[in-house]
């Protein structure tokens, strides 16, 4: 095996530099408006060159989201990822410790403290016990807390894995690490890389979409949903449920729909000619996104309209059309998959339960804002299934990293109310659809909840899970930059294979 | 005839045409040259077992040494001279599956055999890959044909000639006369620019055209744009909050530097070192920001070190892939894989760059303090008494402090808090304390500090070597009314020593009594006992407090302050490996004689003639922005694994004319590139030449590239009459979409500028990271949160949404279509060519003309019937409401478009 990634990677050093002028520009095809390129695929093909499956050899510039296989036939074929920004407390939602109970009010056994770094925490804090009661559920009879009554329902189509941990625990690069899997910024998304191998299914919606609530981005801003070193045509394009949907979609005050037909033909007529001087296959490439940027005029102010859903949709959801809020956002993200749009990145705002306002309270806030996000995650699960979805849709839900069992004491002080500290040695995430293996759980942390015990996860194992779901070798499936072929995993990852079906 | 050939037979055979070909190599045979022969060999088939990352069976074939070393054998599998006798022919020649060489893979095909046993033959001489030989003065081919110009003409001829294609004639006019504005200034000439080379029927002409546009003011600032991507610039810090950061005065020194044609050795130097430089001026300085456009930290609960060695580690990736086309970064980790870089090259690199005062503070310290008018004639009075009462040296120091409040050491430094925090400085409440390691007190009688209290009765004491230990200095302290920075006497210690802060205040209960944020320990104020001391001393306090305009810098540690560096095993920070001392990697022309071991003698090797990459990369990089690719089109690779340069000989050529003929001069390289017949032809392509030369690599044809990002709208500011020609300043904010800032913790906002700020060109725009300007990112513009070498051009659905919709361009077109208007023409068909000929400056054709005349007479029909459409169309605006200037206004729009617009044909 590790032979034979040398000799593709050898293959790829030999064809880089041929392909790297490829990558900029596509051939014309004969024929009267034959613009669509030869495939960069088929060209190395012809080399006896491995196509589809790794390098820059994807990138065809002149449909660089025209759908393609992926290395094997994965089962999953969209992404829903919904990530909480800011970190909720696995202690109140997934993670059952009736031993963190018996500590609460005590102070911190020194053991734990020694030589560990804390964001806020100073000194020696007190333990905090769970602020939530938890019961078993499902024909799995996994534990879940009060705080998730309707996720109850459907915990057997959801994998729990309780071991993840990180090495970052600040919010930014923790966020990066998480989706592009450095925690410095200039290297693409998880959702770019997925565009960059899979384009997607419907040519006149963007293939990465990106929703966020909450009333921020997340910490690490737009760069967590860019493309790093590949082409910008894959970065996430944020969509929005307030003002238009997708910036500058909508044609200005007073300009009807035919008047922009109009001219676009008008613009399409003075480029052919040009094109007919200049014979610049360029210029083709140019009609032709006139031409759907027409398209997704019309395309994407419909997907993302939630008016026309009908009510019992609504109500299972508790969307509010008109509202900036993460059910609609949610119900939008099925819309999309629906339509075939190959990646859906979701940011809720508001997880960083330090205690230092109600808000930010293990037992205030973050109640509040699991009641905003349990009902319409788990409609998205029954919606996804009685549409026939799901099987084909992998759904994560996750954050950067969790909670100490401790209670933070920021500068030292008492806080005003309960709120734990920044905590990456051990959180919970979970993922369903999209072939895995529901009602299980995968990886322990201990009786605290500090430190993981067996079945450690990385955010490398998580992305090569996903990318295996979709069906691709984390492995090989690369870009060369700078000289050197770059892995969404790094040099690490593996295959969460105890969750999948 | 029986035909029975046994097995050991085809052996014995074999062995024969082996010996027969191993003959044959001993006799005299024509040089092999490593670098095109077998470095590509060893790079495809060798180097990823046997190279930087791995070194399989203890052989490596990155470097001679390593090569004809012992493996772990304990014999060398080179012997040079001696192919039969090197285990390395035997392994690629082995029968054996289990022994043949390269392992599990296809063999060496005969050719390759060949080369490597003559090449051990002839004594396995290395050679260097051509870009880290010096630049030569190639000698220029000698074709005579009068399509040809100048020198350039004559090597891409030559090549033309090689292929069996011709060059194209001269562009039109109009085309060429687009093609060098845009490309020199930015933007359109302006109209008695353009004008004079239309109306000019002589030689010269062009000429003179070219040199009007280098002497244009905007030449500057279209530079810059490039240098900002290089350079990182952005107007926000990077990272969570992303807050916004006060760096401008360096894009305003870039756009200086370029105009005034600073020789590109003495940019660089004052960007690499200027504070390092004899007596730097404010400029000096300014320039360093260079390499404090790194990202800084902000967020909560960071480590300061991990972010600061993250900055270092940038300044040397950025310069080695910016200034030199190197991808150093690789070594960070191992050996360069394929390139002649060490692993401890990087970090005796990185030692140039250790040194510098910043920290990672949220206050982006060092800043260079740029004071007022009134405060700078106190400045000289200051700088003249010290001058009088000290040496030269401690005067510089002293100059330095005022400038630059450095060295200093900032309180973040601090640890074991108690009843307080420390993030990017210290707070302390009631009874509070904190610890200082390792401060130099070498006897020093006072210490500066800069703090702030809003309650009256603080008490702050400072104790040596323990909570309880003697006193360095205690001190009351009263509402300070913000920042404050106070000099008191201390009692001297020698040496160096752990310092504890304490504060009482029992007033503030529970917050903060007193905010530290840097010390410095120090000798009295130079001259005590002199008449007017107090006087004098007096106004250097007031300066250290003055308000300031502040811009980063980089400044270099004290000695005291001096920060060792070591390797990052596997370039990771936390696991170190053995100390080093500055150094530039062995591959490379030695530091300069008289250059220091510092980011100073850095500058001057980087800048000496002998360094074979600063001026390839760079007449690469200016070739990349007239042509659209390089000649060695990976601008930030030009090592083995970059794209190999299609004209070696001209790169060459232009770098050796760059630096010899031209003393660095960027306008008069410029100038020789933009006067080749090679740039000057017609950009129109045959089907044929387009299948043979898709990508124009061979210059049959001129140039045809999409403009980038900021020249997209800035041509469209200025044949629209709006753009403001106002230059330098802080950043604007032109019209944006709401809600595309959404930082969390922080309060900036987007704040439309007012009145032609609106209009400025795009390198004045406010450029935050985490949230670009939307139509430069679609553009392709980057969010410069690393250096960008290049920009890759795409074409998406999303370009052409933002030109037809985005209300910047509504506005524009707006601003077109009345200029149009007040055209005196009387026919639309007239205003529309007018207006088609102020942007391509030639006439518009028939078939142009007729597809816009549909759309206003189609838009006409509309609007006629419609005036809250046409209304809502022209916008609120004193001007005419009428049909007729709304249908205009589709035709702007259309207009805008036009792919030949967006591209220089």
């Amino acid at each position: 095996m590790k032979n034979d990634t040398h000799n593709q990677r050898l293959l790829r050093e030999a064809n880089h530099a041929i392909l790297q002028q490829y990558t900029r520009r596509h051939f014309l095809k004969d024929g009267a408006m034959g613009f669509g390129a030869l495939a960069l695929g088929s060209l190395f093909n012809s080399c006896g060159f491995n196509s589809s499956n790794n390098s820059n050899n994807l990138f065809d510039a002149a449909n660089p989201l025209a759908p393609k296989p992926p290395m094997f036939p994965g089962k999953a074929k969209s992404v829903i990822y919904l990530h909480m920004a800011g970190a909720p407390s696995q202690l109140e939602l997934f993670s059952f410790k009736p031993e963190l109970a018996k500590l609460d009010g005590q102070d911190c056994p020194p053991s734990l403290l020694a030589g560990k770094k804390f964001a806020f925490i100073q000194g020696v804090p007190k333990m905090l016990g769970p602020q939530a009661n938890f019961r078993q559920h499902g024909k799995s009879g996994l534990w879940l807390s009060d705080n998730l009554p309707h996720l109850s329902t459907v915990i057997d189509d959801i994998a729990i894995l309780n071991a993840v941990t990180t090495d970052q625990f600040n919010h930014a690069p923790a966020q990066l690490l998480m989706h592009s899997g450095s925690p410095r910024l200039g290297r693409p998304s998880i959702g770019s890389w997925v565009t960059y191998g899979m384009g997607s299914e419907n040519k006149n919606l963007p293939g990465f979409v990106v929703l966020t609530s909450g009333g921020n981005d997340p910490d690490a801003g737009k760069s967590v949903w860019g493309s790093g070193f590949l082409p910008s045509v894959y970065q996430g394009v944020q969509c929005r449920s307030v003002g238009d949907p997708v910036l500058f979609i909508k044609d200005p005050k007073g300009m009807s729909r035919d008047l922009r037909k109009a001219s676009i033909d008008a613009i399409n007529k003075v480029n052919q000619e040009q094109y007919e001087e200049y014979n610049d296959p360029e210029i083709l490439s140019r009609i032709a996104q006139y031409e759907m940027a027409y398209k997704m005029q019309i395309s994407v102010p419909e997907v993302m309209n939630i008016n026309d859903e009908p009510q019992y949709i609504h109500e299972m959801y508790g969307t509010k059309p008109g509202e900036a809020c993460f059910a609609n956002n949610v119900l939008l993200a099925r819309k999309l998959v629906e339509k075939g749009v190959r990646f859906v990145q979701l940011f809720d705002w508001g997880w960083d339960a330090h205690g230092d306002s109600a808000g930010n309270a293990v037992d205030i806030g973050l109640v509040n804002k699991c009641r905003k996000v349990d009902k319409p995650i788990t409609a998205l699960l029954l919606d996804l299934k009685q549409r026939g979805l799901l099987d084909e849709t992998l759904v994560i839900w996750g954050s950067e990293f969790g909670r100490t069992p401790m209670m933070e004491n920021r500068e030292g002080k008492v806080m005003p109310f309960k709120g734990r500290d920044h905590h990456g040695a051990a959180f919970s995430m979970w993922m369903a659809g999209g072939g895995i293996k529901g009602g299980t759980t995968y990886g322990e942390s201990d009786e605290i909840g500090y430190n993981i015990v067996s079945g450690k996860t990385e955010a490398f194992d998580i992305q090569a899970t996903i990318l295996n779901q979709l069906g691709f070798d984390h492995e090989k499936f690369t870009f060369e930059s700078q000289g050197r072929p770059f892995r969404l995993t790094d040099v690490a990852g593996k295959v969460i294979t105890d969750i999948i079906s | 005839m029986k035909l029975f050939i046994s097995k050991k037979m085809i052996g014995v055979v074999s062995l024969l045409i082996i010996a027969a070909v191993l003959t044959l190599l001993a006799l005299p045979n024509d040089k092999v040259d490593f670098n095109t022969q077998v470095k590509p060999i060893l790079n495809k088939k060798c180097i990823t077992c046997h190279g930087g990352v791995k070194q399989k069976a203890g052989f490596s074939l990155l470097f001679r040494e390593e090569a004809l070393g012992k493996t772990e054998s304990g014999k060398p599998a080179i012997i040079p001279g001696h192919p039969e006798q090197s285990e390395l022919i035997r392994r690629i020649t082995a029968k054996d599956p289990d022994e043949r060489m390269p392992y599990k893979h296809a063999p060496l095909d005969e050719e390759e055999i060949n080369i490597l046993q003559k090449w051990i033959k002839q004594g396995a001489q290395w050679g260097e890959h051509w870009a880290y030989i010096p630049v030569k003065n190639e000698s220029v081919p000698d074709n005579s044909n009068s399509w040809i110009k100048n020198n350039i003409d004559q090597f891409v001829f030559s090549k033309l000639k090689e292929e069996n294609l011709s060059p194209s004639k001269e562009a039109e006019k109009s085309t060429l006369l687009r093609r060098v504005s845009i490309d020199l200034t930015g933007l359109p000439a302006s109209n008695n620019i353009a004008n004079k080379f239309l109306q000019a029927d002589n030689e010269k002409a062009y000429e003179n055209l070219v040199d009007d546009l280098l002497a244009s003011p905007t030449y500057g600032e279209r530079w810059t744009s490039l240098w900002l991507d290089l350079s990182r610039y952005a107007d926000t810090k990077g990272y969570e909050k992303d807050g916004n950061r006060n760096i401008w005065k360096y894009r305003d020194w870039l756009i200086r530097a370029f105009n005034e044609d600073k020789p590109y050795n003495d940019f660089l130097m004052e960007q690499l070192a200027g504070d390092l430089m004899p007596n730097p001026d404010d400029a000096k300085y300014i320039a360093t920001s260079f390499h404090r456009n790194t990202m800084t930290n902000d967020e909560g609960g960071t480590d300061n070190e991990e972010f600061r060695t993250a900055a270092v580690l940038d300044r040397v990736n950025t310069t080695w892939s910016a200034l030199m086309g190197t991808t150093f970064n690789c070594v960070q980790c191992h050996s360069h894989p394929y390139d002649p870089f060490k692993h401890d090259e990087y970090y005796k690199f990185l030692a140039f760059f250790n040194n510098s005062r910043d920290e990672d503070a949220e206050s982006d310290y060092p800043l260079l303090r740029q004071f007022k008018s009134e405060d700078s004639t106190k400045l000289l009075q200051v700088m003249d008494w010290v001058k009088k009462n000290t040496n030269e040296n401690e005067a510089k120091e002293y100059y330095l402090f005022l400038k630059t409040w450095q060295p200093t050491i900032n309180s973040l430094n601090c640890d074991e808090i108690n009843n307080g925090t420390v993030a990017t400085v210290v707070n302390l409440r009631n009874n509070g304390s904190c610890r200082l390691k390792n401060a130099p007190l070498n006897d020093q009688k006072q210490l500066t500090f800069r703090y702030r209290s809003s309650y009256k009765n603080v008490k702050l004491s400072i104790h040596v070597d323990s909570i309880n230990g003697p006193k360095l200095v205690s001190l009351p302290i009263s509402d300070t009314k913000g920042w404050k920075i106070g000099i008191v006497p201390i009692t001297p210690f020698s040496g160096r020593h752990t310092l504890y802060f304490k504060a009482t205040c029992p007033t503030s209960a529970e917050t903060n009594a007193i905010t530290l944020e840097w010390f410095k320990f120090s000798d009295y104020f130079p001259g005590k006992g002199n008449p007017g001391y107090e006087m004098a001393q007096q106004q250097f306090v007031e300066l250290l407090n003055a308000s300031a305009e502040t811009t980063p810098v980089m400044v270099e540690n004290s000695a005291d302050l001096f920060r060792p560096s070591n390797v990052f095993i596997r370039g990771n920070r936390t696991v170190m490996g053995k100390e080093v001392t500055p150094d530039v990697p062995h591959i490379m022309n030695p530091m300069p004689a008289n250059a220091p071991k510092n980011r100073l003698g850095m500058a001057m090797w980087l800048t000496d003639k002998k360094n074979p990459l600063v001026a390839r990369t760079m007449v690469n990089r200016l070739w990349e922005q007239l042509f659209g690719f390089g000649i060695a089109e990976t601008l930030e690779d030009l090592g083995t694994q970059g794209i190999s340069p299609t004209h070696k000989d001209l790169l060459d050529h232009l770098a050796w004319a760059f630096v010899n003929d031209h003393h660095w001069s960027i306008k008069k390289i410029l100038k020789e590139i933009v006067l080749s017949a090679t740039y000057r032809q017609d950009s129109k392509v045959t089907k044929e030449l387009l299948q043979k030369d898709p990508y124009n690599k061979l210059y049959a044809r001129g140039p045809r590239v999409r403009l980038s990002a900021e020249q997209i709208r800035d041509q469209a500011l200025s044949v629209s009459n709006v753009l403001s020609d106002k230059m330098y300043g802080k950043s604007v904010m032109p019209f944006q979409p709401e809600g595309v800032w959404k930082s969390p913790y922080s309060s900036n906002t987007w704040k439309l500028s007012e009145g032609d700020d609106q209009y400025r060109r795009g390198i004045y725009t406010f450029w935050k990271r985490s949230a670009p300007y939307p139509s430069m990112a679609t553009f392709d513009g980057g969010t410069r949160e690393v250096c960008i070498t290049r920009r890759i051009r795409t074409n998406t659905p999303l370009q052409a949404l933002t030109i037809l919709n985005d209300s910047s361009y509504l506005v524009m077109a707006r601003y077109f279509a009345h200029r149009m208007n007040e055209w005196k023409e009387k026919e639309v068909s007239k205003k529309i060519a007018k207006g088609y000929q102020a942007m391509m400056y030639k006439s518009i054709s028939e078939n142009r003309l007729k597809a816009l005349m549909d759309l206003y007479t189609t838009s006409f029909a509309k609007f006629k019937k419609d005036p809250l459409a046409t209304n809502e169309l022209l916008g609120p605006s004193e001007k005419e409401s009428n049909a007729e200037t709304a249908s205009l206004v589709m035709v702007a729009s259309a207009l805008f478009n036009m792919d030949e617009w967006l591209n220089k044909n």
